[in-house]
Parts: C-alpha cells; structure tokens; sequence
C-alpha cells in the first residue's frame, strides 16, 4: 500500500475545516452542553425547591393524642435544612434555613379534620391509645404529592422531641432527633492515609469516570458518524468516481479518517474546556486531581477505539445507499460502544470483577469499559490488563481497517442494492 | 500514448471485458463507443487504475498505469458529483491540490478555468446554488484543473446547452493543440464524427470496431445515399428511412438495395433531384447494425472485425 502523504493530509484538512465549519458542528458545541445544562436545572431544580416550599408553608400541624404521652409536648415545630441542601435557593447554599411550624391540639378527630377542611392547621396527627405498642401514626392532610415525606420530617423530629421531653435534658433530646448529623467519614487516600471523606469529592469521584468515559464514547462515535455521513453523502452524490482517478481509496480513506477524527477531537476538547471551566471551582475545593496517565491512556483509547469504529462506520458508509441506510446499520455498533455505562454500578463499584475485566478486553467496548474501571476511585487496573486491552484493540482495529479498507474498495463504485453478508465476504477476498 | 494490451476483467466468471487491445495517439479524440453494459465504465476504471485488469497491461507513456500516472489522467464519469455544500472555487481547487497542485496555484488555476467557463461570478456562492448545466461546467472543469495527459471523458455534452456544447469543443481543441490526449465515451453520434478521428466500439465486453471514424463510416456506406431534392416521397423500395438534414436527404437503404435502382424509383416517382451521393452511413446507424446483428462476436474471439489497417500516422500530429 503506497499512500501519497501530500494527498492525505489535502483530503484530511477539506474533510476538517468543511466539518467545523457547519453551522450544525457549532450547534453541538454550544447546544449540547447547554441542552444537558437546562434539563439538570428543570429536573433538579424543582425537586429541591419543592421539598424547601413544602417545608415553608408546612405552618401548623393539628394534634389528636388519644394516647396521653404528648401531654407536654412542644407547641412549636423548629425545622433546619443542612448546609447545602439547597444550591438553587436564593439564599447561599452554605447557610442553615429554619422553618417554624406551629403544633395545635385537638380533643377529637372530627373537631381535627373540620379544622384541616377549614385550612386552619395543614396537616393532622392522630396518636391513637396503642401508639407506644404498635407504633402506629395517622397522617391527614388536604393534598398529597410525590413530595409529601418532605414534610415527614418536621413531624418525626417534633415526635421525638415529645416522647423524651422531661426525661432527658435538652441538649441530649437534640442528639437523639438527629444521632449522626455531624458524621464525619475518613477513608484510606491514594497515599496511605486516613483522609476526611468529603461529600463534594465524592461527586467528583463519581462523575470523573462517568464524564471520561462517556466523552471518550460520545468522541469515538461523533467521529464514527461523522465518517459515516462523509462516505454515504459522497456515495449518494457520486463524488467518488470521479475522485477515485485521482486519489487511491486508501489515501482517501485514511485522509477521512484523520480529518474527520481530528473534527471529533476538536469537540470533545470544546466540550471538556467548556465543562472544566464550568466546575473548576468545585473541582478545586474538592481538591479534585485527574492524572496525567489517564489523560494519556484516555488519548491511547480514543486513537484506537476511533480507528476501530470509524472504520466499521467507513465500511456501513461504502456498502449502503443512502444515509438513512447508513444510519440503520450504524446504529447496533453505536449502542455496543455504550453497553458498560448501563454496566456502570457494577464497573465503578467492583472495578476488578470478571465483568469488569472482561468488559475491557472485549474490542467494541473496550475504551469505555476501561476507562471507567481507570477513573474508579477504588481502582487499580494492572498494567498487563491495560496492555492486553490495548493490544486487542488495536489488532481488531487493523483487522476493521483492512477489511474497510477493501469494502470501500468496491462499495465506493456499487450503486443500487446493499450487499448481503455473502457478498461482502467475496468483496474482501476479492478486492 | 495509452496503449491497452489483451486487457480482460471478470466479474464472478462473466468477462465484462474480453481481451480488448487497442492504442490512442496523443492529441486524438479516441471515442469509446459501445450499447450499455458492453463494458465501456469497465474499461475506463482500468485506465483510471481504479480497477486492476485481471489480464493484459494498460500503458500511458510508456508506464504502467498506476500511483506514477495518477496525476496525468483525469476522468469525468457519466454518473458524477460536486461537493454541494461548499463554494465553487473552493470545490475546483480541492480537485487542484489533490492533482499535486499547491493550494495558492489550485486556487489560481481555478479562478482561470471559471473565468475560461464563464463562471467567474460563481466563484465565491456554494455548488448547490448552481444551476445543473452550470454544474457540468463546474465538474469538465474539475478534470480539467490538473491539465492532464488524458482526458477521459463519459457523456461530457449531456446537460450543456448548444452554447456550452461549443464551449467544450473548443476547450477541448485547445486541449488537444497542447498535446493532451481526449477519450471521449459518448451515445451522440454526430458528437463522435464532429470530434472523434478514431473510435473503438465494444459490445458485450468484446472489440467489434476498430479504427479511423472516417474509414468506418466508408466500410457501411452502401447501404446510405445522401440526396439533395424537393421531396422523398414513402414507400421507395430499399428505402429503409428517409431523414431530412439541413435540406438534403439521407435515405438509409435495407442490406443489399441498389442504390441505383433507389434513385431509378425516385426520378420515377417524379422527385427532382438537384444531387445524389451514395453517403456513408451515420455512424448511429452503424451503432445499431453492428449490436443489433452481434457482428465481431464470432466465436467469442474478441477483434475488430474488419478494419485493420496500421494506425494513420498523421493523426492528431
């Protein structure tokens, strides 16, 4: 195979800069990460802010005690969110709110529910006789949603405050409604040492591997359906006949493959400076550290999972019509490429399990599986497993190559209908 | 000069090209003339070195054809595309640079070329604002930027309007004055006899026709007479059909009619006639007689059936 580098690296510049400057390369850019962005703040955003409202304008609570323990009780409610609890409220994130809720009793439940209908009290408690037996509690209230238990917690902590009040002095009574708020876990570091556990790291340690290895997913399938639109638009407009005089299919295909991986490349990196920048501050505080090696092997991996996928994409692109056809095709080797994320509780979880392990071995979803078990926070993935992951990809990427390399050979100038199986086989051997 | 030898391709054990051999001069316009499916994209894929032969030897100058004689062959396949979603120049110019040209030169050159096609103001708004004969001129243009040795060309008329049609002759003129050699694959006849000083004609994968356009057409003529009179009434016996061109008649005869006996039967018929040539035959009619009766697939022996003569010495000289 003798390739005009001069050729190549013409095919390959066309194929980059005609990509990164379509208006739907910008629009990925930009409206991916905002899409993902405004989903997570409505879907998030709500959610706490409804717990908070909830807490807000649970005002008064009314009291049936059929069992005469709550004789003494409290008559008001003190309720405090932790810090942090809610990152979109007005307030700072770090500071405490309290919520006041006042308690009323009444003699009978119908008096209670006449009360609820009344919108007097919010909510209604009934403490029947047996409660210090059975444990059993009635709650009434107007409305229910799927946030209701937000205003469970008011209550409990009121109970125990309640059942303890004149038994225990005060500071203890406080302990008891909330034994483990000041809990605080240290965990063996990459050092050796017992390190303070902290809750934002914790997030990171997660959402690292998650981010690189869906990056490096979302990077090798980008440029994988990128080559795919390049080869069945060139093949639906019949470019290539008239192209294949002047350049071989090889100089033709390796040129795509780099222009068109280097397009990818260029938005995964737009995304991952967008991103950093977005959680830098966080990052920093958590004291967040990505290293260097799993950079490089991330870059190992794109290289091979690319020259794997991007050729299987090339070969889909030069037997089918049509991208629609195209696309179909593609679509079974896409979703192989994202099989470990469904996987990821076990993966992150257990990073050296046989499923794990083998996973990363297998070549179509060997750059993510990987990935994830390098980025796990209790990982160590050993060298030689690393190696032979590599190693297989890299012989099923030559292997992709070569058989792409001839598919494209004679599917470039086939036009009508897709090849079956058979017929490809013979176009390898024949080519 | 291209020189194909016993050139055979198969496709799963049916021979889309049998054997064909044959040479263009430099500076001729070969014409590569065959039915569809005689083999005619085969053969020029071979050329291309898009496909390899699996017997025979194609030469260009002396060298094989390959990666050493990419840059001296253009083509422009019959089913052909642009990049549409790019500007004119940018388009032409990318087909420059892969011809080995530096980017700046490609650009220049293609500048020229839209500016030789009348396209100048083209240059700058996308492929797919163009109109589709405008395109065409955009696509000769892409074969043409690389200023190749061989020219080979499939239907390049198709498209153009007369105006155009005559632009492209003359381009190809020039290209020709300058030593480059044209390979025309075309169904228009009359395109062929304007241009063509030679032609090969393939059907079923085999060489039926070999040889100088002119010497072909003479080979047929008994069965054409060209006539210049009032009118051609119907029914004349050995009248096969009668067709009128700029004024004159050409009378196609049936095998064997004496063309004295067709003239007998038209003064006869009271028909004035101000001249009489026994014509050669158009070369569409030849087309039709040589596919329709299979003539040169005797024995599945490829060849030119009769015309073989040395090539003409002064041709395209």
């Amino acid at each position: 195979m003798s390739l005009s580098w001069s050729r190549v690296f013409t095919i390959a510049r066309r194929e980059y800069l005609t990509t990164i400057r379509r208006k739907a390369f910008l629009f990925t850019v930009i409206g991916l990460p905002l899409f993902y962005t405004v989903l997570m703040v409505i879907m998030i955003k709500p959610q706490i802010s409804e717990a908070i409202r909830t807490l807000r304008t649970f005002r008064s609570l009314g009291v049936v005690d059929s069992s005469g323990l709550l004789a003494n009780a409290p008559r008001d409610i003190r309720t405090e969110t932790d810090a942090g609890e809610n990152p979109f409220g007005n307030a700072s994130p770090a500071a405490t709110q309290v919520f006041h809720a006042e308690v009323k009793f009444y003699p009978d439940q119908v008096a209670a529910e006449k009360a609820l209908r009344a919108s007097e009290v919010n909510q209604v408690l009934v403490v029947p006789a047996d409660y210090l037996q059975t444990g059993k509690l009635r709650r009434y209230a107007t409305t229910t949603n799927i946030f209701s238990s937000a205003s469970e917690r008011p209550v409990t902590r009121w109970l125990v405050r309640a059942l303890l009040d004149g038994r225990e002095d005060s500071l203890r009574i406080e302990r008891v409604a909330r034994p483990a708020r000041g809990l605080d876990l240290y965990a063996l570091n990459n050092k050796g040492e017992f390190e303070l556990h902290d809750d934002r790291r914790e997030m990171f340690d997660f959402l690292i591997p998650f981010a690189m290895g869906m990056l490096l997913g979302l990077s090798i399938v980008i440029g994988g359906q990128y080559l795919l639109q390049g080869v069945a638009e060139e093949k639906e407009s019949r470019i290539l006949e008239s192209l294949m005089c002047t350049v071989t299919p090889d100089e033709l295909l390796a040129g795509k493959l780099i222009g068109l991986g280097s397009a990818g490349l260029t938005m995964v990196g737009a995304w991952v400076l967008i991103g950093s920048t977005a959680a830098a501050p966080g990052a920093l505080l958590a004291n967040v550290h990505i290293a260097p090696r799993l950079i490089a092997l991330a870059v190992g991996y794109f290289l091979l999972g690319y020259l794997f996928y991007g050729s299987i994409m090339t070969g889909i692109g030069a037997i089918t019509n049509n991208m629609r056809e195209a696309q179909q095709f593609s679509f079974m080797f896409t979703i192989m490429n994202f099989i470990p994320f469904y996987l990821m509780t076990t993966i992150l979880g257990r990073p050296d399990s046989g499923l794990a392990v083998g996973l990363s071995m297998f070549p179509p979803m060997a750059p993510v599986a990987m990935m994830l078990r390098l980025a796990a926070p209790t990982g160590s993935v050993p060298i030689w497993q690393i190696v032979l992951s590599m190693g297989l990809l890299a012989g099923a990427g030559w292997l992709a190559i070569f058989v792409a390399g001839r598919i494209f050979r004679l599917g470039l100038l086939m036009h009508g209908k897709t090849p079956n199986l058979p017929e490809i086989l013979r176009w390898v051997r024949e080519a | 000069m291209l020189v194909v030898r016993d050139c055979v391709k198969r496709y799963g054990g049916r021979a889309a090209v049998n054997k064909v051999s044959f040479e263009v001069q430099p500076g001729e316009t070969f014409a590569l003339l065959g039915p569809n499916g005689a083999g005619k994209t085969t053969l020029i894929r071979m050329i291309t070195d898009i496909l390899r032969p699996d017997e025979g030897t194609i030469h260009l100058d002396g060298r094989p054809v390959g990666a050493a004689t990419r840059q001296d062959i253009a083509y422009l396949p019959e089913e052909r595309g642009l990049y549409r979603r790019v500007r004119t120049l940018d388009a032409l110019a990318y087909y420059g640079e892969l011809k080995g040209l530096r980017p700046k030169a490609a650009r220049d050159r293609a500048m020229a070329l839209l500016e030789r096609v009348g396209l100048a103001e083209w240059a700058l708004k996308q492929v797919q604002t163009l109109s589709k004969g405008m395109q065409q001129k955009v696509q000769i243009c892409t074969t043409l930027i690389g200023e190749p040795r061989l020219l080979i060309l499939d239907e390049p008329f198709s498209g153009l309007d007369p105006l155009n049609v005559q632009l492209l002759e003359d381009i190809l003129r020039e290209r020709r004055a300058a030593g480059a050699t044209v390979l025309l694959s075309t169904h228009q006849m009359n395109k062929v006899e304007e241009q063509c000083d030679r032609a090969l004609m393939l059907n079923r994968g085999h060489m039926v026709l070999y040889g100088p356009v002119r010497q072909l057409k003479r080979q047929f003529a008994d069965h054409s007479l060209s006539l210049r009179a009032d009118h051609v009434p119907d029914g004349i016996p050995g009248v096969r059909r009668a067709e009128r061109v700029n004024g004159d008649f050409t009378l196609a005869l049936e095998p064997g009619a004496d063309p004295q006996a067709v003239l007998r039967a038209l003064l006869e018929r009271g028909v004035e006639i101000e001249s009489f040539n026994v014509a050669s035959l158009p070369l569409e009619d030849i087309f039709i007689k040589v596919v329709r009766e299979g003539l040169g697939l005797d024995q599945g022996r490829s060849g030119p059936p009769t015309v073989d003569e040395p090539l003409p010495a002064e041709v395209g000289r």
